[in-house]
């Protein structure tokens, strides 16, 4: 792949400092995304992929949250210190966001319409400002039926589908480069889903957007994305293509999570699942985070915290069992 | 929608109905009579106190029953007539006109100061959450809801009108209503029946931002790119100015009735507060009734009003 790197996240960490303690939801994030490329971020609830996606924005609740370590590198520019403005001007911009729920991410007083164009008059020169004709296009482009209509409705009156591609239709208004999308189907039902996954790659085709899809769903993660990062515990434990992660993932934590898919063929009695629960963000477990619960579990893991490691030029993961040094002297 | 304030104006007039008929009843089955007040003066000039006092009632039609007198009551009201104001000499109507103005002209300016400061404070007391202006914001608002508005009336006139000089003591009439100089002397009345409703707002105002500060919608505006006071003054207070503004107009009703009269009194304006404090101690019952009537219809027009605001402010709510 020769496509230029667009975004870069290097070593990303945001603890968020509460009562009971530091709560580590990124823990040294990194990954790159190429211009026009589809980044699956997979992982359980609570493994840090949201969090990881506000990072990028610095979106979260702040305080308690702080971005303690490392950089978001957007066209060389580090989105973690640059001036408010200067993000702001970024925000909904270059980079958008989309959000899981709908119902709740938009706001109830005010119209589809008002909420659209509010972002296209915040970000577009006065004299590009035909931003009536602009969102209702939009809308259209999302396949919602009588646009000019629908951006006069409050998101109550619109089915939970229409809100979420309304959603996308905001984000979608200033023609970013980059589109997050934080889990956009799990709130609809299975149509609307395939819907909204195909509106998607179109747009990927077209308008040559790169994408950060957000999802505990790797059936998902088969039909969008171009290359996918498995996060656990704050950490990327495994990134490579998608055919890689689903037919030979390196690193446990992934093989366990493709094991778990169910075969439609099979004749199970009960669904496989990787024994022990996700860690508390709190008491992330020495060595490498995934140690009690894994299934080849040396004694280095408990103690020493595995490097990125390089398995074949385009798949990388972070687990003892590939280097050379522990295993040889084992 | 229509037939949802038709009904709604119909309730509204059998309220008033009721507590007009209450207040009259309860104001003349006291063992009083309105021409106590003059008994003195007639014993002064040497008449026979009871022959007087039962042609005045005959002349009033006092001395009948009180279903009578509430009826004919009653039916001069529906063609208009509000009765005669004994302690005044002068219709009742007549009295209130020359003197509500003074009551609106204080409950609008302190409902403004109250609302501008108290919403003001409250938003900037959410967005500072935690520091020493949002804790300077708690205490101020905690004391503003303990002190009584009388009594913070009395110190204010000590303070600024007899320690300091600054105000007079006394409220002079002679000037314009909407005059600077009047303006000037209705600065304290103000802040006493103000400051209480003031405090109260910052409270409601400060959860109410803080209830939606941390919505999902708060963080798409700011995805979206937009400065910080368009998702704060808009996203966030738009959806915060629901329940301030059911907290608002319900004490816009214990203004009209409690407050503004204590304050009146308490610096000698002349309002309807004044009025009707006066014609309770004279036993004027057409002006009690008069003054209570008014105020009735203007807190259930305000209820009303708030009903219809809240289909402008939230899309959700629809009437049948």
């Amino acid at each position: 792949m020769a496509a230029k790197t667009i975004l870069e996240v290097k070593d990303l960490k945001t603890w968020f400092y509460t009562r009971r303690g530091i709560v580590k939801a990124v823990n040294g994030v990194s990954f790159t995304l190429d211009e026009g490329e589809c980044l699956c971020l997979v992982g359980e609830s609570g493994c840090g992929k949201s969090v990881t996606a506000l990072s990028i924005l610095r979106l979260f609740d702040s305080p308690p949250g702080k971005i303690v370590e490392g950089k978001v590198l957007y066209e060389g520019l580090d989105l973690t210190t640059c001036a408010m403005p200067l993000l702001r001007s970024i925000r909904g911009k270059d980079i958008a966001m989309v959000f899981q729920n709908a119902q709740s991410a938009l706001n109830p007083v005010f119209t589809i319409g008002d909420q659209i164009e509010e972002q296209i008059n915040t970000h577009m020169p006065h004299h590009d400002r035909n931003s009536r004709q602009k969102a209702t296009a939009l809308l259209e482009e999302m396949k919602i039926p009588e646009a000019a209509e629908a951006l006069k409705m409050y998101p109550h009156q619109m089915s939970g589908g229409m809100k979420q591609r309304a959603m996308i239709a905001m984000g979608l208004s200033c023609d970013p480069r980059i589109l997050i999308a934080d889990e956009p189907t799990t709130a609809v039902d299975v149509t609307i889903r395939a819907q909204i996954i195909y509106i998607l790659q179109e747009l990927k085709a077209r308008r040559n957007m790169s994408i950060i899809f957000i999802t505990h769903d790797l059936s998902l993660v088969r039909e969008i994305g171009d290359r996918a990062a498995v996060v656990y515990a704050g950490k990327v434990v495994e990134i490579a293509p998608v055919e890689h992660i689903l037919n030979k993932p390196a690193h446990p934590y992934t093989i366990g999570l493709i094991s778990c898919l169910p075969d439609i063929s099979a004749d199970l009695k009960r669904l496989p699942s990787i024994p022990g629960n996700t860690p508390n963000p709190i008491d992330i477990p020495s060595g490498c985070p995934f140690h009690p619960r894994c299934p080849s579990v040396m004694d280095i893991c408990r103690t020493v915290e595995p490097e990125m490691l390089n398995i074949s030029g385009v798949q990388i993961a972070a687990c003892h069992l590939y280097d050379a040094n522990v295993t040889g002297k084992r | 929608m229509r037939n949802y304030i038709i009904k709604r104006l119909i309730y509204s007039i059998i309220i008033a109905w009721g507590i007009l008929t209450i207040t009259f009843i309860l104001l003349r089955v006291g063992p009083t009579s309105p021409v106590d007040r003059y008994i003195l003066n007639i014993a002064a000039r040497g008449q026979d106190v009871e022959s007087v006092k039962q042609a005045i009632e005959a002349r009033y039609g006092l001395n009948k029953p009180i279903t009578e007198q509430y009826f004919s009551y009653m039916a001069n009201l529906l063609q208009g007539n509000w009765g005669w104001s004994f302690s005044a000499s002068m219709p009742v109507l007549e009295l209130i006109g020359s003197h509500w103005i003074y009551s609106f002209q204080l409950i609008l300016l302190a409902t403004i100061f109250a609302i501008i400061l108290g919403v003001g404070l409250g938003m900037l007391a959410a967005v500072k959450q935690n520091t020493k202006f949002d804790y300077a914001a708690s205490i101020f608002s905690f004391i503003g809801i303990s002190i009584p508005g009388f009594w913070l009336g009395l110190m204010l006139i000590l303070v600024f009108a007899v320690y300091l000089g600054v105000f007079k003591t006394y409220y002079d009439t002679n000037y314009p209503i909407w005059s600077l100089e009047n303006l000037k002397q209705l600065i304290l009345p103000v802040m006493a029946l103000g400051i209480g409703e003031l405090a109260g707002y910052v409270r409601y105002t400060r959860s109410a931002m803080l209830d939606n500060l941390r919505k999902e919608f708060v963080t798409t505006a700011r995805a979206k790119g937009l400065p910080e006071r368009t998702v704060i003054g808009k996203h966030v207070l738009r959806n915060a100015i629901l329940p301030l503004v059911t907290i608002i107009m319900f004490d816009l009703g214990s203004v009209v009735f409690g407050g503004a009269y204590l304050t009146e009194i308490v610096f000698g304006i002349p309002g309807l507060g004044q009025v009707s404090f006066n014609a309770i101690f004279a036993n004027d019952y057409a002006v009690v009734v008069a003054v209570t009537l008014i105020g009735t219809f203007l807190v259930l027009f305000i209820n009303l009003a708030t009903d219809l605001l809240y289909t402008y402010l939230d899309p959700r709510i629809r009437y049948e």
